[in-house]
């Protein structure tokens, strides 16, 4: 009774039938027929709590154990400016530093013994949690898990720590080439002072200290602040009445959020080389991207695939790694940002001998894309291999709760993806030049390189002025 | 009639009652069916979403090559992303000739450059002429990628390959309609595979190689430390391969390697998900059945001499500090793998760890990591420590630091909760696993393939319960001696030379 099988699925999507279809000999794949994909996903529960805490849960009970993630609103975009790095250690100390009633040690020696597993993070737009237990475990768990969102003590050995550790990321920063070509990157795309571009250093670190940490935490970390996903072996009502307990107590307060930057959305036009002693250069190419809710973003999303995006069927993996040899990697991602703009970015490594050469093929292959139509193939191409995966969206609970709360996060509908899936489907090719030339910029790039400087800036000086940018 | 009820009743029972719980365990879930040419092929059901993930494994690695042609078996993993004799290809016996023809001209390029200030530069050029000619002529007969293509348009993720020391492993996803497909491409990929597009994919290795080796310090150490640890036993070259080597393959060399070592002896092949184990029998009889057999190719023979004394290298790189430690230990199936599955989580798995709590919570590292298995299982490798030492702690800090935790392994009894937490720890993250089709696929292969019974992937569990503290010291003592160890760390070069 408890396991979902094949016969409870309905037809999810007729779609996911192949369309290629050719006379050929017998044997081949072409030949072959296959029977319709039927698959409804498991449902997901929402539910809002009277703190505002808002709960998303499917049953799953295939194994005994059960995962629990938190979403919070916060990030590091909000922290100032003279102290970047601080949303960073308030989540890494949260779960490090103890409660007010439990010291770290005790913490450590608890979960682990009971293989729970327990894990505190803030990014730049958002802050995580997560729980992994055992079923037998999960009170005790879950105990821990509320207290550690809502009484850290930031014990100071830990934020001392953590200090400590960011201040050697800083010191080993340059060590790996793809890190600073990425670092690098989004600076001269976003402008290095700008949250989603800025970086520690020295002196950010030095500025933050516990009270930092423990107000951040204070102004940022309420019930009403947080989406919880959870999923595994676990009763729906049960399971919202344990929440509600090891909660309780805890008051919906109202955050005022500060004003975060809007991206300068003005194109700009670099290249920038970064010395390196390597015998490889580490290349990406591109500008900003776009936002999620662009209408035209379901045919970039093909213009991508067909570009970059789509693996071993894509052009620049075709023509650069395949044809030329002149890369082992090689993709791109026109990246739709959930809050503001994301970036395009094409990015690939290459022998420093050849660096002008794979630079030359990508922006030839952008330029491409923005003059001539895709051919009819390309463009079944990138819709057949969107919508035959569709289904690995939905294969286990936790990645259908995580969409879930992800939208809900960037006030998306909830039947978001469906509505995309639908666009992709009436892309045609003429919407795929059209939103090329709209959006791609072959003459306006942002071109990094990390490498052999002796060795490599001369030759990309003809494409214009390099800046050298130094160790920091 | 009382049996028949028995039956009937026990069979409710286990769909109803104990299904979550049958879902624990692997012993009677695990659908086991040999090829009568010897592929071995495990399955498992999970019913969860229409989804199936496949999992080939070759029973052979870069520990099988000798030298001048090492890296040729992740060569030819990638070759077999480029066709066969109909996929790949718009007509194969037109771009055979071809081929070859190219081989020979490359062949000839390689005499001539060899002879270095001697060599005769109007010759060369005509030979790259002829080649350049050549290759784009077998071109117009290729359709690139067509063998991903296939599986990508069809729904297929996580398609890729990994070659290691010990096996090389082709894995997919794929909607559960179409174990077909898989069956039709994969059984051909492994009689049929014809190696195009040769010449351009040996720049890609070229480019991987300094990718993950040559401008990574890390990949640079293992390098270094690896080829220092090994003195006669193969797992002393890289996995990548040695650039001189992979400059110098030939077709006919990674086709010799192919038809001696992909054959269904060698091949393991594990399907987890959505699938009707009967259906996708008759599929394996019918794509995979007609493989001729061929005999297993040997294991590697070659005995790693006991070290008469500590090796130590300096990798001095443009990159800050790190240490790599490691103490020669006998294979995976040698009993004292579980003592050491122990010892590693006892110094640095999780936050109560003795090397977090001792070397990185006390601010003298940021990581202390240990592990078995490097560079492979298959043979005797290496119990391995990898450190970051935090400034202004040096390398030569944390090495102590780390002898005094493997020395406190040695002389004081580990307490029954410490072992306790392992075993509850060993046992959570197998049934986490469970949860992953493509997971469980990977284990499965590997299990079967490098330890002879895909069984020990449970039984493990219960040797590790089996563990005693005296276990532990004895092990301790025994390897964890400075003759014994290898110690290569990476050393900062301020100034670029030349």
């Amino acid at each position: 009774m408890q396991r979902v099988t094949k016969h409870f699925f309905i037809l999810l999507n007729i779609l996911l039938l192949f369309s290629i279809a050719s006379p050929l000999q017998a044997q081949s794949y072409k030949d072959l027929k296959f029977k319709p994909l039927e698959f409804k996903p498991p449902p997901v529960d929402r539910v809002e709590l009277a703190n505002g805490m808002i709960l998303f849960l499917a049953e799953d009970h295939e194994l005994p154990i059960v995962n629990i993630s938190a979403k919070i609103r916060t990030g590091g975009i909000y922290e100032p400016a003279d102290k970047v790095g601080l949303a960073e250690l308030t989540g890494i100390v949260m779960r490090t530093g103890g409660t007010q009633s439990r010291t770290p040690e005790e913490i450590n020696e608890e979960l682990e013994f009971m293989a729970s597993t327990i894990e505190t993070s803030i990014e730049d737009e958002s802050g995580s949690a997560g729980l992994f237990t055992l079923k037998k475990n999960l009170d005790k768990s879950l105990e821990i898990f509320a207290d550690i969102l809502m009484h850290p003590a930031f014990d100071k050995d830990k934020v001392e720590l953590a200090k400590a550790k960011a201040l050697e990321a800083i010191r080993r920063r340059n060590d790996s080439p793809q890190g600073i070509a990425q670092r690098e990157f989004q600076k001269l795309i976003y402008g290095k002072t700008h949250p989603l571009a800025r970086t520690t250093e020295v002196e950010t670190i030095n500025n933050i200290s516990r009270d930092d940490m423990v107000d951040f935490h204070k102004k940022y970390f309420h019930p009403n602040t947080i989406l919880l996903g959870i999923t595994g072996d676990f009763n729906k009502a049960e399971m919202i009445e344990k929440i509600e307990k090891v909660f309780a107590g805890w008051e919906k307060v109202n955050v005022d959020y500060p004003e975060v930057p809007p991206v300068d959305t003005q194109v700009k036009s670099t290249i920038a080389l970064f010395d390196k002693d390597i015998n490889q250069a580490n290349i990406i190419i591109g500008h900003l991207g776009t936002k999620i809710t662009n209408p035209d973003y379901p045919a970039l999303r093909i213009l991508d695939e067909i570009l970059g995006g789509g693996g071993f069927t894509s052009r620049l993996y075709k023509k650069v790694r395949n044809d030329e040899g002149l890369a082992y990697g090689i993709y791109s991602n026109f990246e739709a940002g959930l809050r503001d703009y994301g970036t395009f970015e094409v990015v690939l490594q290459t022998k420093t001998e050849s660096t002008r050469e794979a630079v030359d093929a990508v922006i030839d292959q952008i330029k491409r894309l923005t003059q001539t139509e895709v051919s009819d193939e390309e463009l079944q191409v990138a819709k057949d291999q969107y919508m035959n995966s569709f289904v690995f969206r939905f294969d286990t609970r936790s990645k259908i709760v995580q969409r879930k709360m992800l939208y809900e996060y960037y006030g998306l509908p909830a039947d978001f993806l469906e509505k995309f899936r639908d666009k992709v489907l009436n892309v045609t090719k003429a919407d795929v030049l059209r939103v090329a030339q709209q959006y791609l910029h072959p003459d306006n790039l942002v071109i990094m390189v990390v490498g052999d400087r002796s060795k490599i800036e001369k030759d990309l000086a003809s494409l214009g002025p390099v800046t050298i940018l130094s160790k920091s | 009639m009382k049996r028949y009820r028995y039956s009937l009743l026990a069979v409710i029972f286990i769909l109803f009652i104990y299904y979550p719980a049958q879902a624990q365990k692997l012993e009677g879930r695990v659908i086991e069916h040999k090829l009568k040419n010897g592929i071995q092929v495990l399955m498992l059901e999970r019913h969860e979403a229409p989804v199936v993930s496949f999992h080939v494994l070759f029973d052979v690695g870069a520990s099988d090559e000798s030298v001048g042609i090492t890296g040729i078996a992740h060569m030819l993993e990638h070759l077999a992303f480029k066709g066969t004799k109909t996929i790949g290809t718009t007509n194969y016996e037109k771009e055979k000739p071809l081929l070859e023809k190219l081989d020979k001209i490359v062949i000839q390029l390689r005499e001539e450059r060899a002879r270095g200030e001697k060599a005769d530069p109007a010759k060369i050029q005509q030979l790259e002429k002829e080649f350049a000619e050549t290759q784009a002529e077998a071109n117009k007969y290729v359709v690139t990628d067509e063998f991903s293509k296939i599986l990508q348009v069809n729904g297929g993720v996580g398609l890729n390959a990994t070659t290691s020391q010990d096996s090389t492993r082709y894995f997919v996803s794929l909607p559960a309609n179409k174990v077909e497909l898989w069956a039709l491409l994969e059984s051909d990929r492994i009689a049929n595979l014809v190696p195009r597009e040769f010449y351009s994919e040996q720049d890609v290795v070229l480019e991987e190689r300094r990718l993950r080796t040559d401008s990574s310090p890390i990949g640079k150490l293992f390098e270094q430390f690896q080829a220092l640890a090994f003195n006669a036993h193969p797992y002393h070259n890289p996995t990548i391969g040695w650039e001189s080597d992979m400059r110098n393959y030939t077709r006919e060399k990674v086709e010799a390697f192919y038809k001696k070592y992909y054959v269904p002896a060698n091949a393991t092949i594990a399907i987890v998900g959505d699938i009707n184990p009967q259906e996708v029998i008759e599929l394996m009889e019918k794509y995979f059945g007609a493989i001729p057999p061929a005999p297993k190719p040997p294991k590697v023979v070659t005995v790693e001499p006991p070290q008469v004394g500590e090796k130590r290298i300096q990798v001095e790189l443009d990159a800050n500090p790190h240490i790599l430690i490691g103490y020669h230990k006998p294979d995976i199936n040698h009993p004292d793998e579980a003592v050491f599955d122990v010892i590693t989580s006892i110094l640095s798995e999780g936050r109560t760890s003795r090397f977090y709590k001792n070397l990185v919570e006390k601010r003298i590292a940021t990581n202390v990591d240990s592990f078995t298995g490097f560079p492979g299982d298959k043979y005797p490798n290496l119990f391995s420590i990898l450190a970051t030492p935090l400034t202004p702690h040096t390398n030569k800090e944390v090495e102590e630091g780390i002898y005094a935790e493997l020395e406190k392994l040695k002389t004081e009894s580990v307490s029954a909760e410490e072992l306790q937490k392992v075993i509850n720890n060993v046992e959570a993250s197998f049934i986490s696993s469970l949860a992953s089709n493509s997971g469980l696929a990977s284990q499965l292969a590997f299990f079967q393939a490098i330890t002879g019974d895909w069984r020990n992937l449970e039984k493990h569990i219960d040797r590790i319960k089996a563990v005693t503290p005296e276990d532990i010291k004895r092990v301790a003592k025994q390897y964890f001696i400075k003759t014994n160890r290898t110690v290569a760390e990476i050393v900062k070069r301020e100034k670029p030379q030349g």
